[in-house]
């Protein structure tokens, strides 16, 4: 029970690691977020679920398994957004005319129909 | 052992730093927070196994719902910028 905790929690801190990497040596904001949200939502399960192991009780593993839900069903989200951003901005300095008002509207026209 | 994963940890929230401040866009700003944050519910956890209290747990839950708030929060922002903000440079 403790090996596999610690092992969990060896493997979770390294690719928390690698994603810190990332940062620095992908180019651009588009790739670094590519880097940064998965990388980091797998560290932080792990992480969270080698703690549940080593402390090893159901009050520790309900716990973790809500955390794993919660970075689960936030984290894509937040990649997303993060991602259209990114995209906006490289956009707007390229001097793109895909600006906010063009974009606003045709959000409101997907909405629409 | 912990004090170890702690130094790891630590060195990775400091390479978030140094992308939040030199990250040229705001993008960049936004994807060092999220790695921050990821990185302070690992703290948690870490101090939860050291501590051997459930407690920080918890604590743990809260932050990774602030992080997202917060994420979502500053992309936002982000896109509602008009076409021509800039960059105010230190």
């Amino acid at each position: 029970m403790t090996a596999i905790g610690f092992l969990l929690l060896g493997v979770g801190v390294m690719v928390l690691l690698l994603a810190g990497t990332g940062l620095f040596v992908l180019r651009d904001a588009l790739s670094r977020q590519h880097a940064a949200t998965k990388a980091g939502s797998l560290g932080t399960v792990l992480i969270v679920l080698g703690t549940a192991f080593i402390g090893g009780g159901w009050e520790w593993f309900w716990r973790a398994l809500l955390i794993t839900l919660l970075v689960w069903l936030t984290m894509p989200i937040a990649s997303h957004v993060l991602a259209r951003a990114a995209v906006r901005e490289q956009d707007r300095e390229k001097g793109d005319p895909h600006d906010f008002q063009k974009a606003r509207a045709y959000d409101s026209e997907a909405k629409e129909s | 052992m912990i004090s170890l994963l702690v130094l790891v940890i630590l060195g990775c929230a400091a390479l978030g730093v140094l992308r939040f401040v030199r990250g040229p866009s705001a993008a960049d700003r936004i994807v060092a927070l999220d790695i921050l944050f990821s990185a302070a519910v690992g703290l948690c956890a870490l101090a939860a196994l050291s501590s051997g209290r459930v407690l920080f747990l918890d604590i743990a839950i809260g932050v990774v719902l602030v992080g997202f708030v917060a994420t979502l929060a500053w992309t936002r922002l982000v896109e509602m910028r008009g076409p021509n903000h800039r960059e105010s440079k230190p």
